[in-house]
């Protein structure tokens, strides 16, 4: 036996290797990067600092950003448990066809999410087919202006993550015991209080996997915000792409990358203490 | 819990399944309408758009650098990864946790970051960008996502078949390939559709790596800033198809697997 286990031990060092070296030493470089003051591996002058970080803080068009991607993020995670929320319920407990539902629910993940934001824009444009319906059926005489804001934006993000949200928790409510709500029903509560009492309070560890889900690739979106927000609407993403394509600024980029990263770190790192991590990742098997 | 039909949560439901597909009907509408831009009501039925689709050079270029880097960084991360599950769930007792939560970083963290990182880091040892690269960066992603898709199905496994061929005779290498593998087999097979998915939608790494090269996406995005051509519908089409066909494979090979396992187990 321990042989075999030894010997199997060894299959996982080309693939520790290739993760060590492409994934977790570019995230070591970052780290350098942001704080030192100058291209530390080109052989320029540098010393460590504080500065691109201070910058970062102290700076208003900065800190705008940081505060309305957090923003952004919040009320997206906000939305995408208040729609997904009674779906989940309901495949969990209320429907037999409940694989193939999940199933179909995923396909449009698959597709490609440009595609998806692509069909956003052409609902939500001047003349879009939004606009055209409720000017040829006359609710509306003038065209509402949404697009390139950050209402657009919100938009998107709620459409493409929502999926992400309905799948934990769907796997959580699943598991609630239906004897447990039958209990408390027994024992005098309302169907309200029931379901406040119960279901809803075990299904919070599903409510905290969906919103690691969601929150942080909507913290982090670059291409949502490029295509359908407008100046308003500036996220971190687009800031960092700014950084390194234009501005070249890479120690500045770095730093708000960094940014970024410790803060999805945290999250994750916090979730994995109370919750562990088995729930996040049996819900993106599908 | 049985009472009465839930006709609200029913009808929420078709409601929400109506808006995560509408968006996508839509666009297969407009693939074969005919006219410029996207005006109701609809004119007709063409297949203009498919026509021009399949003589955009750069269009069918992005098609085929997607497919190389989907496949290649499919393979690489499908073999990689299988060793690393069976190594983690059937060998490591110690740090296991640590190691998931790491290897779960990629799945988790924000693209963005995962690029930027990319970016700094290949510039820095001085490896021009293209499809080489986006393939190297691809595969530690994909392997996180084979790591998450095996993990579960290996861990039904037990250790005891690989013993029994073992005292039966068999080298480790021989129990590997000849106990161990047949049984996984469906499930590395869903690795390696599940990361030649993510490779091929992947869209953010690849579009601070791919230098001056094009993949599909990094093509749509391009479409999509400069106006909104009905060409894009015609891919949509395409993948769309293209998607389904292999989500019912995976399903399938879970299916497939669940009829092994139940007999060998």
């Amino acid at each position: 036996m321990s042989t075999i286990l030894k010997n199997n031990k060894k299959l996982i060092y080309p693939a520790l290797i290739w993760f060590a070296v492409f994934f977790i030493l570019p995230l070591a470089i970052i780290v350098i990067y942001s704080f030192t003051t100058d291209y530390v591996f080109q052989g320029n002058r540098t010393s460590f600092t504080l500065g691109n970080f201070l910058t970062i803080f102290q700076k208003k068009h900065y800190l705008i950003i940081l505060g309305r991607s957090l923003k952004i993020a919040a009320i997206t995670t906000f939305f995408s448990i208040l729609f997904s929320y009674p779906v989940a319920y309901f495949l969990a407990k209320k429907t037999r066809f409940d694989r193939v539902l999940v199933v179909l629910l995923m396909v449009p993940f698959w597709i490609n999410y440009l595609i998806r934001i692509f069909a956003w824009k052409l609902l939500l444009s001047e003349n879009g087919i939004i606009n055209q319906v409720l000017q040829l059926t006359g609710i509306m005489d003038e065209p509402f202006k949404i697009l390139y804001t950050q209402t657009a934006v919100i938009l998107g993000l709620v459409y493409t993550y929502t999926p992400m949200m309905v799948l934990p928790l769907y796997a959580t409510i699943q598991k609630i015991d239906n004897s447990l709500i039958e209990a408390s029903r027994d024992l005098g509560a309302s169907r309200a209080r029931a379901f406040f009492d119960v279901t809803f309070k075990l299904s919070l560890t599903g409510i905290f996997a969906g919103t690691l889900l969601v929150f942080i690739p909507a913290l982090g979106s670059f291409a949502i915000p490029a295509i359908l927000g407008g100046t308003d609407s500036v996220m971190i993403g687009n800031m960092v792409e700014n950084q390194f394509f234009h501005a070249g600024n890479w120690n500045f980029g770095s730093a708000f990358t960094l940014t970024l990263a410790v803060l999805s770190i945290v999250l994750i790192l916090f979730y994995s203490r109370i919750f562990g991590l088995e729930t996040l990742y049996k819900s993106r098997e599908y | 819990m049985k009472q009465g039909k839930p006709v609200f949560l029913t009808i929420y439901t078709v409601l929400f399944f109506l808006y995560i597909f509408a968006p996508l009907i839509l666009i297969f509408i407009f693939a074969f309408n005919r006219g410029e831009g996207y005006n109701l009501p609809l004119r007709g039925l063409t297949l203009n758009w498919f026509s021009e689709f399949f003589n955009d050079g750069m269009a069918l270029r992005s098609i085929k650098n997607s497919m190389i880097i989907a496949f290649i960084s499919a393979t690489i991360a499908t073999l990689l990864g299988t060793g690393l599950t069976i190594g983690l769930i059937k060998g490591i007792a110690r740090y296991k946790t640590l190691f998931i939560t790491v290897l779960m970083l990629p799945v988790l963290m924000p693209s963005l970051t995962i690029g930027i990182a990319a970016l700094v880091f290949f510039r820095t040892i001085s490896i021009p960008l293209g499809i080489p690269v986006v393939i190297l960066s691809h595969v530690s992603i994909c392997i996180s996502y084979v790591f998450l898709i095996m993990m579960g199905r290996i861990e039904g496994i037990t250790l005891e078949t690989q013993e029994a061929a073992v005292d039966l005779g068999a080298t480790w290498f021989g129990s590997l390939k000849d106990v161990v593998l047949p049984v996984i087999f469906p499930a590395i097979l869903a690795g390696w559709l599940f990361s030649f998915m993510i490779s091929w939608n992947e869209f953010i790494v690849t579009y601070f790596l791919i230098g001056t090269d094009v993949t599909l996406p990094i093509y749509i995005f391009s479409q999509l800033r400069f106006g909104i051509s009905p060409k894009v519908n015609v891919i949509s089409v395409l993948i769309t198809l293209f998607t389904i066909i292999i989500i019912i494979t995976i399903n399938y090979s879970r299916k497939v697997y669940g009829r092994i396992r139940s007999r060998v187990v």
